[in-house]
């Protein structure tokens, strides 16, 4: 028997090493964990990792969220009330999100404001700054289509202002309000329109361009700060 | 600033990024450590923002359509929509605060645009297109003057905007009794306009004792929006709206107890108010009769 069998250890790896071979997932893994970045990065390069965290969680906590709400004006806000103030844990997953949402916006700021005091958009990584501010501009068209969904006062007037003032273009302006609003006026149709983008076409949008993202940033490699100098310090092989 | 041909920058680069592979330090365990206790915080920090918010809550309302109150952090959730409701004060989220500030400076109708879409759009172009401004190959501070210049006047911009957007309207003065005032100053007006009669202070639309409309103007605009201005249609009724655009046209621009340069064209006024009755009936009417 025993030479018939393989010893333990091989056998353990037969379906990392069958994974392996058709689809090189584990050498892949392994290039995006030992790959060398630059010496002198440290607590100022860690906000983009820290987004991609947080638009995990506003994934998640909003996948639960469109498990119980229904986005018609009759329900809409019926179904707030209900997730804050009837469901297990609800007022968790709500505050997580509502409250996530705020904090991705500030933390973008940061991002932003890091890369561009480091000079991290310099050539060869203009794209990447690119898709990053394509990134933060659809953020904040998710935080508008947001909260209308609550369908609470709030959400009812600063979305009519918030149309409006997209409709003040001129020549597209009022086509545009028009089909954000599906008609001159709030109405089902509108909820309908803005649960849409909310979480299917402006998240999709932004999770492609986040993994575009992070291939620029694999691919051209993490930025050194400015003052680093290319000096091999003792111990370098 | 230094000219680099094509082929420098290239060789820089590549200079750097062969340098980075030869001496750099793996991204396990060094980054995903310090990432990971970064992700940590900012979860951390999500969920006490939300544990805050979720203790100050009050009791559950027995109105079905209140809004449940909550402390520092905001109501669980405001009331209902409701088009209907007079004395909304709308505020958008604190994100949008800078573009609502902009309104507020760019009030009249001319200027409008400049605050809704030409700044945004500007903005937008230069953050997307910034690499392609910033030609200076340079990346330190102190070789980029006018970046590290710019680098700090937007934040500072966008925040000194934020602050005054977060602003509620100033208290105003007390409404005269004129038909109509009272119902001005409880509504949705009152957030927006300047008007002396009405004792209103809101700064974000045109300042009504300055753009004077007649009856017609300010019906329609009332009734249909304009602009940033939502429409009321919803909200009230064809007496109600008659009677607000009768005093507006009436009382904008009034000096004392007389009236405006556009009393001339309100037609209905304040007979409109009478039928609308509540709020919208004065008391001056009600004794001198239309």
């Amino acid at each position: 028997m025993s030479t018939l069998l393989p010893p333990p250890k091989e056998i353990a790896m037969m379906p990392v090493d069958w994974v392996e071979e058709r689809s090189g997932a584990i050498s892949f893994g392994k290039f995006m964990l030992f790959r060398n970045v630059p010496k002198d990065i440290s607590w100022l390069q860690t906000l983009g990792s820290a987004l991609i965290t947080v638009f995990i969680l506003q994934a998640t906590t909003g996948i639960i969220l469109a498990m119980y709400y229904q986005p018609t004006p009759d329900t809409a806000w019926m179904t707030i009330q209900w997730i804050t103030n009837e469901a297990t844990l609800g007022w968790l997953v709500r505050g997580m999100h509502k409250w996530g949402s705020s904090v991705m916006v500030v933390l973008l700021f940061l991002h932003m404001g890091r890369t561009f005091l480091f000079g991290a958009y310099k050539y060869p990584r203009e794209m990447t700054w690119i898709t990053g501010a394509i990134i933060f501009i659809l953020v904040m068209g998710m935080s508008f289509t947001g909260y209308l969904l609550v369908f609470d006062e709030r959400a009812y007037w600063a979305t009519i202002v918030g149309v409006n003032i997209n409709g003040t273009a001129p020549i597209l302006g009022p086509a545009l309000s028009y089909v954000l609003m599906v008609g001159p006026e709030i109405g089902t149709n509108t909820l309908s329109r803005f649960y849409s983008l909310h979480m299917l076409v402006l998240p999709s949008a932004i999770g492609g361009l986040i993994f575009l993202h992070m291939l620029l940033v694999v691919r051209l490699g993490v930025t050194s700060p400015p003052w680093s100098r290319m000096e091999p310090t003792e111990g370098d092989v | 600033m230094p000219r680099l041909t094509a082929r420098e920058r290239r060789e820089g680069y590549q200079r750097e990024y062969a340098f980075q592979q030869r001496h750099g330090k793996p991204f396990f365990p060094h980054v995903v450590f310090h990432d990971t206790i970064v992700s940590l915080i900012v979860v951390a920090l999500i969920m006490g923002l939300s544990v805050l918010w979720y203790v100050q809550f009050g009791a559950i309302p027995t109105d079905p359509m209140a809004e449940r109150t909550g402390g520092l952090l905001g109501p669980a959730y405001e009331a209902k929509a409701d088009p209907g409701v007079l004395g909304y004060h709308p505020q958008p989220d604190w994100y949008f605060f800078f573009l609502f500030e902009l309104l507020r400076i760019f009030k009249t109708p001319q200027l409008l645009i400049v605050g809704t879409i030409i700044i945004p759009t500007i903005w937008m172009v230069l953050l997307i297109g910034w690499p392609f401004i910033d030609r200076n190959p340079d990346r330190r501070l102190s070789r980029r003057p006018i970046a590290l210049a710019i680098g700090v006047m937007v934040p500072i911009v966008l925040l000194t905007l934020t602050f005054y957007g977060s602003k509620v309207p100033a208290e105003g003065g007390a409404a005269s009794t004129e038909p109509g005032a009272a119902a001005f100053a409880a509504g949705a007006c009152s957030t927006c306009h300047v008007l002396a009669n009405a004792g209103t202070a809101g700064n974000v639309g045109p300042v009504l004792d300055e753009a004077k409309p007649d009856y017609a103007t300010a019906l329609a605009l009332i009734t249909n929006g304009q602009g940033a201005m939502p429409s009321f249609k919803a909200t009230y009724t064809e007496d109600e709206i008659s009677c607000l655009a009768g005093y507006v046209a009436t009382w904008s621009a009034a000096v004392g107890t007389t009236p405006g340069p556009g009393a001339a064209t309100a037609k209905d006024y304040p007979a409109s108010c009478e039928k609308a009755g509540g709020l919208f009936a004065g008391t001056v009417s009600s004794a001198s009769g239309p």
